[in-house]
């Protein structure tokens, strides 16, 4: 039985009197992509400040590699990494001096991190221009340092908000190559998307929220049956679930016209 | 290249301690300080010198003011002058240092990066407030230490005394910063994150003001006394000092003073009690500021920033949706021929207008560059009120006409540069040329108008104008101010740039200047004209005694017979003078304000392009 990396007991987060997410329970073991799917709004980002100690919970509780993020918080971010959706970096660093602040921050050893940030930015193809000041990038070329810095640490568990935002094809792709690789070495892969093809390719499970509720979780297959139709894409089942199939018909309608 | 990843680590490396971390992020903010240093343009450094210069003298010229003033003290007087510096110099502190701290604790980028590491949250904090602390330190030196010397050195104060200066010091700027930051935690929980950069260019507007203010009291108490002597303000005011004792600026003069007269052990007994009072508060803030952040009280950037939210009815908003979708799609299906709808010219005017004046009604950083012209004009006011004289009245009405000209054509300069990055939308509706012009025209007219308007009625009756001068100032007015905002809107199409980090940047300095000059122009030419309609007592007697010029083929001849067929009609009857008047006034402000209108349109149609800059480098798409 692999070991449970991210847990989350009965979480929830409210302002004020609003339930943003709530009553959620997840299990993310290790070697496995989990795809964390739900419309607009529907609290994914608010889970995902939750699980990166960015925000408190308002209700329940968090554990990153058994660690619980609110009384052990330098443990359990030592082991993780975080890449959100818009690359906030320091503008004025360039990309290799931001790699090497990325590495001291999470005491990777000097020498080490050294070698990592130069293999790193050569497989990011930012070797070029890894002197540069990060305010001349571009943001694909952004996006990929914060990646870089988010692989230099070796951690156990990584978070990802939309990642291919912004990624050319072939930064997409070896995105999902670099993820799969981390499953496959024993990381937990978290990753949050719109992108349902990525998530039917790439995810072992998936969970979908919805007004911060999980209405369903498990892997495509199993959502296709707990859906009740046959050979149904992973989109037709999440417009089934988050209620919008009106929409997808009505699109489907007028695009027969 | 092959795919190098390294295997995830089991368990987390050994821990670092507080300094350890602490030096680790000073250390980065040092080396972005040095980069941004390093990329800086040099007329930024040219610009710096200059200023560095005009501060400098200012100093200089204030500490000898200070020096002479001190020396003509009585040493309990003293005391109380040095509260009172202190006092100044602490207000001061908070002010600023909310800035900084709203600016290093809120809007600062890297917060989400630094939280997310596993560095504790203490020692962010503690970073992010030496960079509070060092915007802190100008003010602190000279409002703290600098008066501290000069005791000092007047009263020949032993070498320990410095070291009570140091440490009241120390602990007088360690207070205001740390005061500096629990306010803004307050400052923090009232703005939402998308509303911080509003805050900060207000916080900056009234820092503005205050400085101004600042720069206006030595002037004010040297105009009403006819001199500046403190001291004499302080000599019948014991109790104020006594109560002062009683705050930690007190404490500050109190160790000071002690140090003067020798008492260097309770000098250090005030000066301690002071650092460890800023010491409380820097804990306080500390702890307030990571449970804040922790519990969402305070966000850092997005979602409501603990706001709350109003809960609407799940399956309601669904079924509103999907019945407008149903509407919309369905109106498609029915319309599907009649491709080009028939717009209004008006509608398209207003449309331009109303997103314009909803800006200005919803960002508070419009607000303010109206409140800063009303605010220096409020100084002519109050100048007059003190300064009553016949004369005045007609100065003062002069100059808020002239104010209401340069007010106008510097809101108008705006016009273009608000639409920021969103200048393709009003480019690529087909809207271009005088429905989008005449729209900006009304937007900046407006508000302005209506303020203006407000300012130079009311003026006028309170210092008693006549009603039907009145009535004419007021017509004028409008007309002044429409003239002005085209002459603006033209500048403002043709030169209009945005900076995402200074979004009030919004115009090329050199037409902004360019404009203030047409505008000048424009007042001129329309002051020639309405002599004719008013023609001024003492021009008109100077004119009779000139003698007939006659024409001669050379540039001065050209220019004084110019002039003196110029003036001819000031000697005509009244009712051709005025005639003529009424044609030349109105025909010039028509040349003036359709000329430009006219040319904005011509541009507008071709298309406008709002210049993106930065502090930093253009970012590569």
């Amino acid at each position: 039985m692999e070991r449970v990396l991210i847990r989350t007991n009965r979480l929830t987060k409210r302002y004020g009197s609003v339930p943003v997410v709530n009553d959620l329970n997840l299990e993310v073991r290790s070697g496995e992509i989990f795809g964390f799917l739900g419309p607009n709004g529907a609290g994914k980002t608010t889970t995902i400040k939750m699980l990166t100690g960015l925000l408190d919970p308002s209700e329940g509780e968090i554990s990153i590699c058994d660690y619980d993020i609110r009384r052990q918080p330098t443990q359990a971010k030592a082991l993780m990494a975080y890449v959100p959706d818009q690359p906030k970096l320091y503008n004025k660093l360039s990309a290799r001096e931001f790699l090497h602040l990325i590495s001291a921050l999470y005491r990777v050893p000097k020498g080490i991190a050294k070698e990592r940030a130069e293999q790193l930015l050569g497989m990011f193809g930012l070797m070029e221009r890894a002197d540069e000041l990060l305010e001349g990038y571009s943001h694909g070329m952004r996006q990929k340092v914060v990646l870089a810095g988010a692989l230099i640490h070796q951690p156990k568990v990584i978070l990802l908000d939309e990642p291919t935002v912004g990624l050319d094809p072939a930064s997409a792709r070896l995105l999902k190559d670099i993820l799969q690789e981390m499953a496959r070495q024993g990381a937990a892969v978290f990753v949050s998307t719109h992108i349902l093809e990525i998530a039917e390719r790439m995810c072992h499970r998936v969970g979908i929220l919805k007004d911060g509720m999980l209405i369903a979780q498990g892997s495509p297959e199993e959502l296709r049956q707990k859906v009740g139709h046959g050979g149904e894409s992973l989109e037709d089942i999440f417009l089934e679930l988050t209620g919008v199939r009106e929409n997808a018909e009505l699109i489907k309608s007028l695009e027969e016209e | 290249m092959k795919m190098i990843i390294p295997p995830p680590l089991d368990t987390p490396p050994a821990e670092k301690s507080f300094v350890q971390d602490f030096v680790l992020l000073l250390t980065n903010q040092l080396r972005v300080t040095l980069n941004t240093l390093k990329h800086q343009r040099k007329r930024t450094f040219i610009g710096m010198g200059i200023l560095m210069i005009v501060f400098l003298s200012f100093l200089i010229s204030m500490g000898a003011i200070s020096y002479g003033m001190l020396k003509s003290m009585q040493p309990e007087t003293v005391q109380g002058f040095l509260s009172l510096f202190f006092l100044v110099g602490l207000a001061s502190q908070i002010f600023f240092g909310l800035t900084a701290a709203f600016a290093a604790l809120y809007m600062s980028e890297d917060l989400e990066l630094l939280f997310m590491a596993p560095v504790p949250l203490r020692v962010v904090f503690a970073v992010k407030t030496v960079s509070v602390l060092v915007s802190n330190l100008l003010v602190a030196f000279l409002f703290v230490f600098l008066p501290g010397v000069f005791c000092g050195l007047l009263f020949e104060a032993k070498a320990s005394y410095y070291l009570l200066v140091f440490l009241s010091g120390c602990g007088l700027w360690l207070s205001g910063t740390a005061l500096a930051e629990l306010l803004n935690l307050l400052v923090m929980r009232i703005v939402p994150p998308h509303r911080s950069k509003e805050a900060v260019g207000l916080m900056g507007g009234l820092a503005g003001v205050l400085i101004a203010l600042v720069f206006q009291i030595p002037g004010m108490m040297l105009g009403s006394q006819g001199n500046l002597d403190i001291g004499t303000m302080l000599a019948g005011k014991e109790q104020l000092i006594h109560v002062m004792n009683f705050f930690p600026w007190g404490w500050g003069s109190l160790a000071l003073t002690s140090g003067i007269t020798d008492s260097f052990a309770t000098g250090l007994g005030w000066s301690l009690l002071i650092l460890i009072f800023s010491a409380f508060l820097f804990l306080i803030a500390l702890i307030l500021l990571e449970r804040g952040f922790r519990q969402g009280f305070i966000s850092i950037s997005q979602g409501d920033g603990g706001r709350r939210r109003k809960k609407r009815s799940v399956s309601s908003v669904d079924t509103t949706n999907r019945q407008q979708e149903k509407i919309f799609f369905g109106t498609v299906g029915q319309e599907q021929e009649a491709v080009v709808l028939p717009a209004s010219t008006w509608a398209g005017m207003w449309a331009v207008a109303k997103k314009d004046l909803l800006t200005l009604k919803r960002d508070t950083r419009e607000w303010f560059s109206y409140l800063i012209p009303l605010i220096i004009m409020a100084f002519f006011v109050v100048q007059f009120l003190f300064n009553a004289s016949a004369s005045s009245v007609s100065s003062l009405v002069m100059v808020l006409i002239m104010y209401t000209i340069m007010f106008s054509g510097n809101l108008a300069l705006q016009a273009f540069g608000r639409e920021g990055e969103s200048d393709w939308l009003l480019n690529s509706v087909p809207l271009a040329g005088w429905p989008v012009v005449w729209g900006k025209l009304t937007a900046a007219v407006l508000p302005t108008l209506l303020l203006m308007e407000a300012l130079l009625v009311g003026t006028s009756l309170a210092v008693g104008v006549s009603t039907s001068l009145t009535l004419i100032l007021a017509l004028a007015a409008i007309f002044l101010s429409l003239g002005s905002s085209a002459i603006g809107l033209y500048y403002s199409i043709k030169n209009c740039r945005y900076n995402p980090d200074k979004p009030q940047m919004r115009i090329s300095p050199s037409a902004s200047l360019m404009m203030y000059l047409i505008n000048f122009c424009f007042i001129l030419i329309l002051g020639l004209s309405l002599c004719y309609l008013f023609p001024p007592a003492e021009l008109v007697s100077a004119l009779r005694m000139l003698p007939s010029v006659t024409f001669e083929w050379n540039v001065q001849s050209g220019l004084l017979s110019g002039l003196y067929f110029l003036s001819r009609p000031l000697f005509w009857p009244a009712l051709f003078r005025i005639s003529l008047g009424i044609l030349l006034t109105g025909g010039l402000w028509s040349l003036i304000f359709f000329g430009f209108m006219a040319a904005t349109v011509r541009q507008s149609r071709k298309g406008f392009r709002v210049e993106l800059v930065t502090t930093s480098k253009n970012r590569l798409g």
